[in-house]
C-alpha cells in the first residue's frame, strides 16, 4: 500500500499493521476487508491484494495480464506498466511454470484461504513466489533463485505445469517451452511452414513418461530441414521404418522398468561420439547428419543438412540395402517362430524353395572360365550363363538332330500296331454323322409343318363371319360364377376371364427378361427367337418370337375377323371345317394360332439344339484325332512293345 | 493265345503237367502275366496308375506334376493333363470314365474332363499335402485324405467341401468308397483303420490290430464285404470288417516305407496284386495266400499296380529310378 507497497519487505508487515485494528484476519484491497473468497489480483510491486470486483478487473481479463501493478504504484512510479500476455505465450508460460516452479503447497504459508484460489488468480503466483523467495514467512522448501528472475518470468498463472494424460509435468520435455523447429513434428507445424498433417507436439516436448512411444524423441526423427521435394527418396521411408523398431525396443524395456524408458530416451542426445549404442535396427542417418545434430546444430537452421543432398546418391544404395536387410531380418524372425510349430517336412520344403532362390544368384556369380560347354553338335564354345547353349543356333541344331534321329523310329513304333483310340474315334464319328442326318430330316419335317400351319391360318382368315347359336349359349352360362385369375388372384367375370388371364400373365412375365448375349444366326430358320435387344442387360431376348410377352403385342382384333380354328371331331380327326365365330367372341379357340405356331417353333428349336450338340461332339472327336501322334507327343513319349505278336491286349471276344 | 493253349494241352498229354484233366483248374492255379508294353514318358517318379472303368484308358500321375492318359489296350500315348503346381500323389476315375480327380502336394485336388483335357474344378481346403482321392460310385462325391490328418468329402458339381472328418492323428494314407457308396474306409499312419457312414460322416467302426503298424493302403473288396489293408510291416491283410477279424494274411513282399497300392484281380483267377519295394510285382492266390507269380522288369520300387476291369491286364508303375509303366497280360 502506501509506504509498504514499494518496499520489498515482507508484505506481512502490511498485513500485520492491519491486525492492529484488532482483527486477526488480514485485510486486503482498497476496501480493507478480509474477504478472500472472491477473485483477487495482486500488485507485482507492492504485493497488496485487491478484489477483482473492487478494482473492476475480472478473472478473465486478468488471465490476459502478465504483470499488474495497482493504481497507486503506477501513479507513484510511471515506469510500471501493466503488461499483457500474447495469446500463445500464455499457454506456454503456464506449461513452463508447471515444471519450472515448485508447487505451492499452501500449507505452510501465512495466507490461508487464498491458497486454493491461488492457482486461478492472475498475478498471485509471482507475488507468492516473490514472497517465498524471501522465504521467511513460509516453510516452503523450494529453491528460490529461479523464481525471482526477470519480470518476464513473473507469470500470472501458477508456476505448476499442468499435468494431463500425456504430460507428467515434471520431465525435461514437459518443461520445455519452445518448439525446436527442426524435428519432423515441428516441420509439419503451420508456424514452421508445414502442411499440418501430422499435428503433434514438438519431439523434444513429448513427455518422456507419458507420451506415445512413437512420438518421443529419437535422433533419427530429426531429419534435414530441406523441403520435402528435394528429399532423396530413400530417406523418406526411413523414419517410418525405424520408428516401430526402436519403439518396440523401448516397449520391451518398459515392461521391465518404467523408469528405464525415460533414461533410454535421454540417452541418445548424450551419446554423441559413438553411434554404436543405438541398435542396428535404429538405422542412423549418414554420419555427417548425426554429428551435426550432436553438436547441437539444430539450432543452426539447416545449413549442415542442406549439403547432404549432394551426398545422397552415394548413400542411397547403402541405406536402401540396410533398409531391405531390416525387412528380411523381421521376416526371418517370424519364419523361424513358425517353423518350430510346423512339421519337419514343410520346414524342409521351405528350405528347398529358399535354396532354389539362391541358386540363380550363384549362377550369376560364375566367371566365364567355369561355364560349361555348349551342348550344340560340334560346338566347343562356352555356354551362355543360365543356358545350355552358346547361341540360339546351337540349340536349334541340336533339336533338329534329335528330331531326325528319334522321330522316324517313334513313328515306326506308333504304326506298328493299330491305334485303338483312332478306331474308336472313327466309329464315334460315324455314329455322330448318322445322328446328324436324322436330326436334319426331322428339321425338314418341322419346316413342312410350319408352312402347313401358316397356310391353314391364312385360309381360315378368309372365311366369312357367321353367327352361331353356340355363342349365345356360351353367353348365358356362367354369369353368376366368378373365376379367380391364376396370376393376380383377383376374381374376374368368366366371360373375360381368358383375355384377362392372358394379359395378366403377359404383364408379370414381361417384367423378367430371358436372353443371351448373342443374336440368333441360323441360316434357313425363318422365325424362331424374339431377338429383341435389351440395351440395359446387353442381351437379345431368347423367347420364342410368337410367344414373347415382353416384345410382341397381340394385334388388335378387328370386329369382323373370324376365329378360323380348324374344328376336330374326337380330338384328332379334322373335319375340314373352321370355327366361324368372330374372333372376339370365340372362347373355345382363344389364341389358337399363337399356340400352334409356338408348338411348331418349339420342335424346331429342339432339333436345332440337338444338331448343335452333335456338332460339338464331332468337333471334339476330330480334334482328338488330329492331335494324336503329334510331334511333341511322339518325341516325349514312347511305347515299347515287347511281344511283337501282341499288339492289342483285348481278348478276341471283344474285337 | 491260341498257340499257348495248344502247347499246354500237348504238355498235359505228355504228362508233364499235373491234373491235366481239368484245364480250368490248372489255369486258375497260376496266372502267366507277361510283359507286353513299357510306357515311357514321365520325367519323374510315377505315383499312381488307374484303369478307367470302361477299360479304354490308363491314367498315370507322377511327381512331374502331370497326368498322362494312355490307351489301355495298345499302350499308346493319348494326352497330358497339366495344371498342378506340385507333385501329384494319386488319381482316380469317375464311373463314367469321363472325369478324373487328382490329389497333389499343392494342397488341392483337381477335377479334369478327360475328353477336353481341361481342369474343371480345383478343390481347395486341405492344409497339407493331399495324399489320396476317390470318386464314389455315383460319381457325385469325391473323398480325399491328406497329411493334415483329415478326410474331406467334396461335391463334384460345385467343388465345395461338404464334410470334413477329423479322422486320424497321423497322415491319412488311403480312402475308399464301397461299391454302393454308403461306406467310407480310411487308413492312416497311426495304425487305425476307420469305417464311416458316407451320408452322416459318423464313424461306424475302428479296426486296430494288436500292434498297430502304420497303414499304407486300404480298399474295399468288389463285393464290399472285406477290406484289404496293407501295413508297413511287409504285410497285406484281408479283414472281415463286420466281424472285425483278419481272415487272410499275405506276405513275402517288401513294404516298409512307401504307400504301395494293392488290388483284387477278379477278371480271371482271383488274385491279390501288389507292388513291392524289391522292384517286383507280387501276385498271391486270394484263397491259399501263396505267391503265384512275381513280375520282374522294373528297376525301382513298384509303387502302384492296377488291374483292368474286364481283361487280364495289370499295369505297374515304378519310382524315380525307373519312371516307366509296364503293361502285363495274362491268359487267365
Amino acid at each position: 500500500m502506501e509506504g509498504d507497497g514499494s518496499d520489498p519487505e515482507p508484505p506481512d508487515a502490511g498485513e500485520d499493521s492491519k491486525s492492529e485494528n484488532g482483527e486477526n484476519a488480514p485485510i486486503y484491497c482498497i476496501c480493507r476487508k478480509p474477504d478472500i473468497n472472491c477473485f483477487m489480483i495482486g500488485c507485482d510491486n507492492c504485493n497488496e491484494w485487491f478484489h477483482g470486483d473492487c478494482i473492476r478487473i475480472t478473472e478473465k481479463m486478468a488471465k490476459a495480464i502478465r504483470e499488474w501493478y495497482c493504481r497507486e504504484c503506477r501513479e507513484k512510479d510511471p515506469k510500471l506498466e501493466i503488461r499483457y500476455r500474447h495469446k500463445k505465450s500464455r499457454e506456454r508460460d503456464s506449461n513452463e511454470r508447471d515444471g519450472s516452479e515448485p508447487r505451492d503447497e499452501g500449507g505452510g504459508r501465512k495466507r490461508p484461504a487464498p491458497d486454493p484460489d491461488l492457482q486461478r488468480r492472475a498475478g498471485s503466483g509471482t507475488g507468492v513466489g516473490a514472497m517465498l523467495a524471501r522465504g521467511s514467512a513460509s516453510p516452503h522448501k523450494s529453491s528460490p533463485q529461479p523464481l525471482v528472475a526477470t519480470p518476464s518470468q513473473h507469470h500470472q498463472q501458477q508456476q505448476q505445469i499442468k499435468r494431463s494424460a500425456r504430460m507428467c509435468g515434471e520431465c525435461e520435455a514437459c518443461r520445455r517451452t519452445e518448439d525446436c523447429g527442426h524435428c519432423d513434428f515441428c516441420r509439419d507445424m503451420k508456424k514452421f511452414g508445414g502442411p499440418n498433417k501430422i499435428r503433434q507436439k514438438c519431439r523434444l516436448r513429448q513427455c518422456q513418461l507419458r507420451a506415445r512411444e512413437s512420438y518421443k524423441y529419437f535422433p533419427s526423427s530429426l531429419s534435414p530441414v530441406t523441403p520435402s521435394e528435394s528429399l532423396p527418396r530413400p530417406r523418406r521411408p526411413l523414419p517410418t521404418q525405424q520408428q516401430p523398431q526402436p519403439s518396440q525396443k523401448l516397449g520391451r524395456i518398459r515392461e521391465d522398468e518404467g523408469a528405464v524408458a525415460s533414461s533410454a530416451v535421454k540417452e541418445p542426445p548424450e551419446a554423441t561420439a559413438t553411434p554404436e549404442p543405438l541398435s542396428d535396427e535404429d538405422l542412423p542417418l549418414d554420419p555427417d547428419l548425426y554429428q551435426d545434430f550432436c553438436a547441437g546444430a539444430f539450432d543452426d537452421h539447416g545449413l549442415p543438412w542442406m549439403s547432404d543432398t549432394e551426398e545422397s546418391p552415394f548413400l542411397d544404395p547403402a541405406l536402401r540395402k540396410r533398409a531391405v536387410k531390416v525387412k528380411h531380418v523381421k521376416r526371418r524372425e517370424k519364419k523361424s517362430e513358425k517353423k518350430k510349430e510346423e512339421r519337419y517336412k514343410r520346414h524342409r520344403q521351405k528350405q528347398k524353395h529358399k535354396d532354389k532362390w539362391k541358386h540363380p544368384e550363384r549362377a550369376d556369380a560364375k566367371d566365364p572360365a567355369s561355364l560349361p560347354q555348349c551342348l550344340g553338335p560340334g560346338c566347343v564354345r562356352p555356354a551362355q550363363p543360365g543356358s545350355k547353349y552358346c547361341s540360339d543356333d546351337c540349340g536349334m541344331k541340336l533339336a533338329a538332330n534329335r528330331i531326325y534321329e528319334i522321330l522316324p523310329q517313334r513313328i515306326q513304333q506308333w504304326q506298328q500296331s493299330p491305334c485303338i483310340a483312332e478306331e474308336h474315334g472313327k466309329k464315334l464319328l460315324e455314329r455322330i454323322r448318322r445322328e446328324q442326318q436324322s436330326a436334319r430330316t426331322r428339321l425338314q419335317e418341322m419346316e413342312r409343318r410350319f408352312h402347313e400351319l401358316e397356310a391353314i391360318i391364312l385360309r381360315a382368315k378368309q372365311q366369312a363371319v357367321r353367327e352361331d347359336e353356340e355363342s349365345n349359349e356360351g353367353d348365358s352360362d356362367d354369369t353368376d360364377l366368378q373365376i379367380f385369375c391364376v396370376s393376380c388372384g383377383h376374381p374376374i367375370n368368366p366371360r373375360v376371364a381368358l383375355r384377362h388371364m392372358e394379359r395378366c400373365y403377359a404383364k408379370y412375365e414381361s417384367q423378367t427378361s430371358f436372353g443371351s448375349m448373342y443374336p440368333t444366326r441360323i441360316e434357313g430358320a425363318t422365325r424362331l427367337f424374339c431377338d429383341v435387344y435389351n440395351p440395359q442387360s446387353k442381351t437379345y431376348c431368347k423367347r420364342l418370337q410368337v410367344l414373347c410377352p415382353e416384345h410382341s403385342r397381340d394385334p388388335k382384333v378387328p370386329a369382323d375377323e373370324v376365329c378360323g380354328c380348324p374344328l376336330v371331331r374326337d380330338v384328332f380327326e379334322l373335319t375340314g371345317d373352321f370355327c366361324r365365330l368372330p374372333k372376339r367372341q370365340c372362347n373355345r379357340h382363344y389364341c389358337w394360332e399363337k399356340l400352334r405356331r409356338a408348338e411348331v417353333d418349339l420342335e424346331r428349336v429342339r432339333v436345332w439344339y440337338k444338331l448343335d450338340e452333335l456338332f460339338e461332339q464331332e468337333r471334339n472327336v476330330r480334334t482328338a484325332m488330329t492331335n494324336r501322334a503329334g510331334l511333341l507327343a511322339l518325341m516325349l513319349h514312347q511305347t515299347i512293345q515287347h511281344d511283337p505278336l501282341t499288339t492289342d491286349l483285348r481278348s478276341s471276344a471283344d474285337r | 493265345m491260341g498257340t499257348k493253349e495248344a502247347g499246354d494241352a500237348r504238355a498235359a498229354e505228355l504228362g508233364l503237367l499235373p491234373s491235366s484233366t481239368n484245364p480250368n483248374k490248372q489255369m486258375s492255379e497260376k496266372p502267366n502275366y507277361a510283359l507286353k508294353f513299357t510306357l515311357v514318358g514321365h520325367t519323374e517318379a510315377v505315383s499312381s496308375v488307374k484303369f478307367s472303368p470302361n477299360g479304354e484308358w490308363l491314367a498315370s500321375s507322377s511327381a512331374d506334376k502331370v497326368i498322362i492318359i494312355w490307351g489301355a489296350y495298345d499302350g499308346k500315348y493319348e494326352k497330358t493333363l497339366h495344371g498342378h503346381n506340385l507333385e501329384i500323389s494319386d488319381v482316380a476315375w469317375s464311373s463314367d470314365s469321363s472325369r478324373l480327380v487328382s490329389a497333389s502336394d499343392d494342397k488341392t485336388l483337381k477335377i479334369w474332363d478327360v475328353r477336353s483335357g481341361k481342369c474343371l474344378k480345383t478343390l481347395k481346403g486341405h492344409s497339407n499335402y493331399v495324399f489320396c482321392c476317390n470318386f464314389n460310385p455315383p460319381s457325385n462325391l469325391i473323398i480325399s485324405g491328406s497329411f493334415d490328418e483329415s478326410v474331406k468329402i467334396w461335391e463334384v458339381k460345385t467343388g465345395k467341401c461338404l464334410k470334413t472328418l477329423s479322422a486320424h492323428s497321423d497322415p491319412v494314407s488311403a480312402v475308399h468308397f464301397n461299391c454302393s457308396g454308403s461306406l467310407i474306409v480310411s487308413g492312416s499312419y497311426d495304425g487305425v483303420c476307420r469305417i464311416w457312414d458316407a451320408a452322416s460322416g459318423q464313424c461306424l467302426k475302428t479296426l486296430v490290430d494288436d500292434d498297430n503298424p502304420p497303414i499304407s493302403f486300404v480298399k474295399f473288396s468288389p463285393n464290399g464285404r472285406y477290406l484289404l489293408i496293407a501295413t508297413l510291416d511287409n504285410t497285406l491283410k484281408l479283414w472281415d470288417y463286420s466281424r472285425g477279424r483278419c481272415l487272410k494274411t499275405y506276405t513275402g513282399h517288401k513294404n516298409e516305407k512307401y504307400c504301395i497300392f494293392a488290388n483284387f484281380s477278379v477278371t480271371g483267377g482271383k488274385w491279390i496284386v501288389s507292388g513291392s519295394e524289391d522292384n517286383l510285382v507280387y501276385i498271391w492266390n486270394l484263397q491259399t495266400k501263396e505267391i503265384v507269380q512275381k513280375l520282374q522288369g522294373h528297376t525301382d520300387v513298384v509303387i502302384s499296380a492296377a488291374c483292368h476291369p474286364t481283361e487280364n491286364i495289370i499295369a505297374s508303375a515304378a519310382l524315380g529310378n525307373d519312371k516307366t509303366i509296364k503293361l502285363w497280360m495274362s491268359n487267365y
